[in-house]
């Protein structure tokens, strides 16, 4: 089959930044984003919330952009900008021409060496923040559910198990103290990749990249809290209110293999077979065949982009005739069938082909209208994770050379009840009946 | 106050010469049975993307059920008279391949992606579906049931429920007003009437197949010709609809919805379709008014004043008419406060001549945005979609920009007092009504509503 070969070319300034580009002349468009490793999960204590609060302020100005310049100059280079928090990281990022280049280095340079803001800055992003959760989660049916559902029942470590959006109390508790040690801990050069995607030439965007941040100071080395989870010996429960839905809701969360092993490989490509679309063993059970179910999606999210302990998530909505015993029940036996029988020789084929193909699709996803988000992302977390973003172009073989042995040892060892957390996410509206 | 002035510090590096944009060539033929095809090479990753059109969808379904197209589609794909449901999805996987089909207002479409290896069979399953699908009893039962719940779902959705309201407020009579069916509606449904739909709808006639991807287009089209050339079909007969009334006066329709801690604000008045001469100047008047991070309404109502986090407005075309849009999730207690200002944003729009370096900062970046799409094979495919669907100029794409480029202040002072036409702006809310009818009261005269659609007061 055709494979796909990403040129990619990288390096580490003196002060630590890390510095990966690829080229590539489909369109006069370039993609920069930088990449800080912190996200949510190792957020401050008695601060949920903190990381993505953080992500907001910056965007409220820096020592050479004030407030609404940096929006103002991307928008005007005929680009879009924006940011996002995740478990482990943090990005920022903008698709403009390719002309305007060196224009959005310097503002990245600008708010890496010196974020600017106040006070009044603060109190918008938390009234913006908080209109962000309510739209979110509080003011929608199953909002939150499962990533913020889950979490807090499956994890004990308070890294993993914390509200990540933030409760409100810790939001208003957040003061600019917070923000400017938050800021020199993590955003500094050596703890951040700098990447360009596009239409340029790698000289030209290494001779920029020195240019303009070579001259930021280095900071101390970030300390990290250790991540690690205890280990699981008990299957744990949960139950959430749902306000609005009309529907029972679970989701059931399998705690993954750690990252780059023989048996995470092995895992994504069991997700595969239970979560892949219509194809899928569990939306073909329980929607097609069983009608338990009105939705069923799930799987490993973000497989490649996190660096702690995570989860391969079913989120279920069911028929409200079935209780939810009824519904975890259909669950199960598909569970106990590929625990027994693992995956056929000429299904592990189609699961191969089909990652394959998503992967490439991943690869060119936008975000937002912007083109080529997967790939930088992918760079990204391979730089800072694993300091080797080549693996963008070799990760796929790990995956095209699981066995049959390899997936059904997998599910064998990591489907287990004890292994996993189940958040039922129940109706309040009258007239919804639960048997369990 | 509304925008702050931001000086440009003069350490910002200037854009260096613009970048020649190339759009690919597009190669169009006609198959032997009256299939019209779109090929766009892009190499970007070794796959293709495509989808075939039908030119009818849920409006031209209006008379035999409400959401009928989008029936039919959810259908098609769930058996055909050489596959079952499993099946079809097994042989999906098996070639990498992903691929739904759904209705909107004014098409029907199946849509697919797959790895350029296996570019044949998907084409096959594509043709299967679009000429043989079978319409199993039982899987038209079982999507049906389904279907039953979806709706009941949407109506808890704040978005939905404002969206719904508004299109209902500015078609009226129109099928464009109907935006998803309701629970009696769906358990109407009838095998028979979807067979109708696929019988007059699906046909190579009333299609357009547009492939974008890894391939070599020669080769590509030759194996469309056989995949698709034995398919026959007319166009189907079309009924013109009645030009729906333009509501006049400004009005306010609450949806209560019980404990709501926000309020979704959603208005709209009629404006025009993408065939329209105006179209180009109403997208940089919408740019500058809400339609970019940078444009007035997101600095004024969320970076000065912190009311929302997702204002945004946009014009909305169909292919008979088109509406203007703005919305915003916003605290309880200032919605007759963002209201105020949203009205002012128009009101200024409408009453003072935009200063030229803001335009042009509005055209470098409607200019900008608009090469995106090149980059990836579906970006690039949605915006060859929207010219051949709309039947724009050949070189749409290509002049595009001088258009944007060409504009003055003046243009864009009289666009906005043709179309953001702010005294005839039609007001939905969706939230709690104690918490917010008295500052709806404000705005016009008031209409209150349940999820349910049914009136209150």
């Amino acid at each position: 089959m055709k494979r796909l070969q990403i040129a990619i070319e990288s390096t580490t300034l003196a002060n630590g930044l890390k510095v990966v580009i690829a080229p590539d002349t489909a369109a006069p468009v370039v993609t920069v984003g930088v990449y800080y490793k912190i996200g949510f999960r190792l957020e401050p204590r008695g601060r949920s919330g903190f990381a993505h609060l953080f992500e907001h302020m910056m965007f409220q100005g820096s020592a050479n952009a004030p407030k609404m310049q940096h929006i103002k100059l991307i928008n005007s280079s005929g680009g879009v900008l924006n940011g996002s928090t995740h478990y482990d990281v943090t990005n920022y990022y903008q698709a403009v021409p390719s002309n305007a280049l060196e224009r959005v280095l310097w503002l990245e340079a600008d708010r890496m060496r010196a974020l600017k803001v106040d006070d009044e800055n603060l109190r918008n992003q938390r009234d913006v923040v908080k209109e962000e959760v309510r739209v979110n989660v509080l003011n929608q049916p199953y909002g939150g559910f499962p990533w913020l559902d889950l979490p807090p029942v499956a994890f004990r470590n308070w890294a993993n198990s914390h509200n990540f959006y933030g409760d409100f109390s810790d939001l208003d508790a957040a003061d600019l103290a917070d923000v400017q040690a938050f800021c020199k801990t993590y955003y500094v050069p050596n703890n951040a990749v700098l990447l360009m995607l596009g239409d340029l030439k790698p000289e030209e965007g290494f001779a920029l990249a020195k240019k303009l941040y070579a001259d930021i100071p280095a900071g101390a080395p970030p300390p990290f809290a250790d991540p690690a989870e205890p280990e699981q010996n008990e299957e744990r429960r949960g139950e959430v209110e749902e306000k609005f839905g009309t529907l029972p809701a679970m989701a059931i969360g399998y705690v993954v293999p750690k990252r780059r092993t023989t048996d995470w490989c092995a895992m994504a490509l069991l997700d595969q077979a239970l979560h892949g679309g219509r194809a899928g063993k569990l939306y073909r059970e329980l929607v097609l065949e069983k009608q338990v179910a009105v939705e069923l999606d799930g799987g490993i999210e973000d497989i490649f982009g996190y660096n702690g302990p995570t989860q391969m998530v079913t989120r279920i909505l069911h028929k409200p005739e079935y209780s939810s015993e009824q519904a975890l029940a259909a669950f199960d036996e598909v569970i106990r069938e590929i625990q027994e029988n693992g995956v056929s020789e000429d299904e592990l084929a189609q699961l191969k082909v089909k990652w394959q193909s998503d992967y490439f699709s991943l690869l060119e996803s936008g975000h937002g209208g912007m083109p080529r988000y997967g790939l930088m992302h992918l760079l990204a977390c391979f730089t800072l994770f694993d300091g080797e973003p080549q693996l963008v172009n070799t990760v796929l073989d790990g995956f095209l050379s699981v066995t049959r042995d390899e997936i059904l040892a997998a599910a064998n060892k990591y489907l287990r009840k004890e292994k996993r957390a189940i958040v039922f996410r129940r109706p309040a509206a009258a007239g919804v009946k639960e048997a369990a | 106050m509304a925008t702050r002035a931001v000086e440009v510090n003069n350490a910002v590096p200037a854009l260096a010469p613009e970048r020649q944009v190339t759009w690919p060539k597009r190669q169009r033929a006609r198959l032997s049975n009256g299939l019209e095809v779109i090929l766009v090479e892009s190499h970007t990753i070794p796959k293709f993307h495509g989808e075939l059109f039908f030119r009818s969808g849920n409006a031209a379904a209006i008379d035999r059920g409400t959401g009928l197209a989008e029936m039919t589609a959810t259908v098609v794909r769930t058996g055909t008279a050489k596959r079952a449901s499993r099946q079809i999805e097994e042989d999906l996987r098996r070639i990498g391949a992903d691929l739904s089909s759904s209705a909107g207002a004014d098409t029907s479409a199946i849509s697919f992606a797959g790895l350029s290896d296996f570019a044949e069979p998907l084409l096959g399953m594509v043709d299967e579906l679009a000429r043989q699908a079978a319409f199993p009893e039982a899987e038209f039962e079982r999507e049906r049931r389904q279907k039953l719940e979806e709706v009941k779902l949407e109506r808890t959705q704040p978005g939905f429920l404002a969206g719904e309201r508004l299109r209902k407020v500015l078609f009226g009579a129109h099928p464009y007003a109907q935006v998803s069916p309701s629970e009696e509606q769906v358990a109407a449904y009838k095998r028979d009437d979807l067979l109708g739909v696929y019988r007059d709808f699906y046909t190579p006639e009333n299609a357009l197949l547009l492939l974008v991807g890894d391939f070599q287009p020669d080769a590509m089209l030759k194996a469309a010709e056989k995949v698709f050339g034995a398919w026959q079909g007319k166009k189907p007969e079309t009924k013109p609809s009645a030009r729906p009334a333009n509501p006049r006066g400004r009005r306010i329709y609450l949806v209560h919805l019980p404990g709501a801690v926000q309020t979704q604000i959603l208005a709209g008045c009629h404006a025009i379709t993408r065939k329209h001469p105006d179209w180009v100047k109403l997208g940089l008047t919408n740019s500058l008014y809400g339609g970019a991070f940078n444009s007035r309404l997101v600095m004024n109502i969320r970076e000065d004043k912190g009311y929302t986090y997702s204002p945004r407005s946009g014009v909305n075309a169909f292919r008979q008419h088109g509406y203007f849009s703005v919305s915003a999730a916003v605290r309880n207690d200032v919605v007759a406060a963002s209201l105020t200002e949203i009205f002012y944003e128009m009101d200024k729009l409408r009453s003072v001549p935009v200063p030229e370096s803001e335009l042009a900062d509005a055209q470098n970046y409607l200019s900008g945005i608009f090469s995106m799409g090149l980059a990836t094979q579906n970006g690039l495919l949605s915006q060859i979609a929207v010219v051949a669907l709309n039947e724009l100029p050949e070189d749409y794409l290509e002049t595009y920009r001088q258009k944007v480029r060409a504009l003055t202040p003046g243009d864009l002072l009289e666009t906005a007092r043709k179309y953001l036409d702010s005294a005839n702006m039609q007001i939905v809310i969706v939230g709690d009504r104690v918490q917010i009818e008295s500052q709806a009261a404000l705005f016009g005269e008031l209409e209150v509503f349940d999820a349910q659609g049914k009136k209150l007061s």
